[in-house]
């Protein structure tokens, strides 16, 4: 029992880790714009097809596919920005809702269609092989490497928002009209604010990608898998903390993981019941998030 | 909320606002008041208002001449045509195949669920993004109930759309504490969760290998499913224009636009928000039954998140709060699902020469951008699109610009 706890919790760690990064994304675009980006993990998707073509079909080295990858997912937040959410900003919240979602769907439509002939694919990894095995749980170089890569992102974020871009940002975001009287640009604040959460949205897709072996997994990172997990973490944190919604990704992470559980039986879906109840019970009880003190307008 | 400021929205009942218009008209139209003193009023009045009712019976309702009325009936005709005799192969040149009619009752189930999304989204004014599981629900709940339990169709529907009805009430229950954007959030949970672990259970749904379900007694052929589809769907509009029409309907519109001061004529607001759900959730539950007989195997996978997005595409690209908008909206899309459409149009080789868009792939692609081309440039949707011709079909005058909104006007319930 204690070892299968164990597994749970280190598979959670690391599953929760790419769910932290996504979480991360929609935390940003939410203070931005107040909308909930449903195509944050589409931005992940396209940057792992991005890179996938890139490393596969046309032999690029694996860094320079990578980089590709993330330079299309940062393209596509652009545009999102320019195309949907700038002409729309006058909307109400959800109809912007509704636009991100029609995004979102237009990439898996735009996937599905250029993947229709080869239905499996597989993305290598980074580094081979498992680095250790605590709890019989095996985790993998790639896991540790998505691991890095959010303590990374993390230490980054805590930088930039201390540097002038990064006030500058808050500042835009805290109060538009002041802001905009001190000479900064709204306009590119939220363009820039979307290119961010558009990198790191697209990092959690080329880092995850190769875990996933084939291509139902690729075709749905979005819909299910990490979409709504990302969600849960950003609700956390009450979607605006940005450490919050971190370590709400590690527990939504664990907390999914722990719907697998023998428990249950093999019972299928329980990561996805998991979720849900947690999701109704932080809700209804906690509204504000779990990490945040006092409470914040929704 | 941007809604809040703007006058009286287009869609807030048409007869308030047609009664208001005509008002001004009337005032402008009326000869500039005469001086007053008591003899000339005393004289003035009668003709005043006589003058008034000539002027109403003149001017107001517009009337088609003989040939007007002729040509409108024959396009009436032309369409009961469509809807009725085509599908059937009555007294038309077209010899439609098995699919072809299987696929117009997709349509029409489709037009169901639109209707019922369009309950939440257009009068309730909350986003449903787990509308799949609804609709799933109901389609096993019905699978269950005639396979199973070996019970009549015509009693497994109805316990299908009550089912449908207490599972959406019960979350409308949770929603009544989150504001719109939060509530599209545990939406999209609980899609996920009905449909990875509710339509997983083996047991009720068959699992992976899905459930084979039996079309009710006489309603074997796909033509004569047709016809059962189309008199639900009547049913369904029935009710929903009547229920628009009703006290209900009306407390739904006012606290769309501000639960707050709704509250304060003494609406119950969670008492008719908890109607709206319940009254999708029967819709859905509808849309579900008939779609399980429909295609006859119904699969867990059927019923996923993207569905969910095709559903609200369908709805807001239709027109929200027009029935019309939503039928043919969700038709339209429907047909692009399967693919019907570009067989229709016979541009399969063009897609494929030219982009290599195979036709399946047809509405995922082309969906979104009509989605985004709606909430940007017609927040009317089709029904936008199609309002000058319903009007003049009703006996009105061909006007261009009928049916105009400047919003896709969803607000964010509490928010």
């Amino acid at each position: 029992m204690i070892s299968e706890l164990g597994i749970a919790v280190v598979n959670g760690v690391f599953r929760g880790s790419v769910y932290a990064l996504v979480a991360l994304g929609i935390v940003l675009i939410y203070r931005a714009s107040g909308v909930f980006n449903f195509a944050q993990t589409e931005f992940g998707t396209t940057g792992l097809f991005a890179a996938f073509a890139a490393r596969e079909f046309w032999g690029w080295p694996y860094l320079l596919a990578i980089l590709f990858g993330l330079a299309v997912a940062v393209a596509m937040g652009l545009a999102t920005e320019r195309l949907v959410i700038h002409p729309l900003r006058n909307s109400s919240r959800v109809t912007l809702l509704v636009g991100t979602a029609g995004v979102a769907l237009a990439a898996i439509g735009i996937q599905f269609w250029r993947n229709n002939e080869i239905p499996i694919r597989e993305m290598p990894k980074i580094v081979d092989g498992v680095a250790f095995a605590p709890f019989g749980a095996a985790v993998t170089w790639q896991h540790l490497i998505t691991f890095g890569v959010l303590v990374a992102v993390a230490i980054g974020l805590a930088i930039f928002f201390r540097s002038p871009s990064g006030l500058a940002i808050q500042a835009a975001q805290q109060e538009p009209t002041a802001a905009e009287l001190v000479g900064v640009s709204v306009r590119r604040v939220s363009m820039m604010t979307w290119g961010i959460a558009a990198f790191l949205g697209g990092l959690a897709g080329v880092l995850s990608g190769p875990n996933l072996t084939f291509t139902a997994g690729f075709l749905t990172f979005a819909g299910g898998a990490s979409l709504l997990p990302g969600f849960m973490a950003a609700v956390l944190g009450g979607m605006r903390s940005m450490p919050g919604a971190l370590a709400g990704g590690l527990v939504v992470g664990i907390i999914q993981q722990l719907g697998s559980l023998s428990v249950f039986g093999g019972m299928s879906g329980g990561g996805a019941m998991m979720l849900f109840m947690f999701l109704l019970v932080v809700l209804l009880l906690r509204p504000q998030g779990l990490f945040v003190r006092k409470a914040v307008a929704a | 909320m941007s809604t809040t400021e703007q006058d009286p929205p287009a869609s807030a009942g048409v007869p308030a606002e047609t009664a208001s218009e005509t008002t001004a008209e009337l005032t402008a139209a009326l000869p500039p008041v005469p001086p007053e003193t008591e003899a000339e009023l005393t004289r003035e009045l009668p003709p005043v208002t006589g003058y008034v009712e000539d002027f109403d019976l003149e001017d107001e309702p517009f009337r088609p001449s003989g040939a007007g009325w002729a040509v409108r009936g024959l396009v009436w005709a032309l369409l009961a045509w469509v809807v009725f005799a085509l599908p059937g192969n009555f007294l038309s040149p077209f010899e439609l195949g098995v699919s072809d009619v299987s696929h117009a009752s997709t349509a029409v189930i489709f037009a169901i669920i639109g209707l019922s999304l369009n309950v939440l989204i257009g009068y309730a004014g909350t986003i449903s993004l787990g509308h799949q599981a609804f609709v799933g629900l109901g389609a096993f709940a019905s699978a269950y109930l005639v396979v199973d339990l070996g019970m009549e169709f015509w009693l497994a529907l109805p316990l299908a759309a009550l089912f449908g009805g207490v599972q959406a009430a019960a979350l409308g229950a949770v929603s009544l504490r989150l504001t719109g954007l939060y509530f599209a959030l545990v939406t999209l949970a609980y899609g996920t969760f009905a449909e990875q672990t509710l339509f997983g259970i083996t047991a009720l749904t068959g699992g992976d290998a899905g459930k084979e379900v039996t079309r009710p007694l006489g309603f074997e052929s796909d033509f004569t499913f047709y016809y059962l589809c189309v008199a639900f769907l009547a049913v369904v509009l029935w009710i929903d224009w009547r229920l628009m029409r009703t006290k209900g309907g009306r407390a739904l519109q006012a606290l769309r636009e501000n639960p707050r001061v709704a509250s304060s004529y003494g609406i119950d607001v969670k008492a008719y928000t908890l109607l709206a759900f319940a009254t999708s959730g029967v819709f859905a539950g509808i849309g579900g039954a008939l779609l399980a007989q429909n295609t006859t195997l119904i699969v867990p996978q059927t019923f996923n998140f993207e569905l969910a997005l095709i559903f609200v595409l369908m709805t807001v690209v239709g027109g929200l709060r027009n029935r019309v908008g939503v039928v043919l909206g969700s038709m339209l899309f429907a047909l692009m699902e399967e693919g019907t459409l570009v067989e229709i149009l016979h541009i399969e080789g063009l897609l494929r020469d030219t982009i290599g868009l195979p036709a399946e792939f047809f509405g995922l692609v082309v969906g979104p951008i009509l989605l985004l081309l709606t909430i940007t440039l017609y927040p009317g949707g089709i029904g936008q699109q199609v309002a000058p011709i319903s009007q003049w079909l009703r006996g009105g005058r061909f006007d261009r610009h009928a049916g105009k909104v400047t919003e896709v006007e969803v607000t964010d319930v509490r928010a």
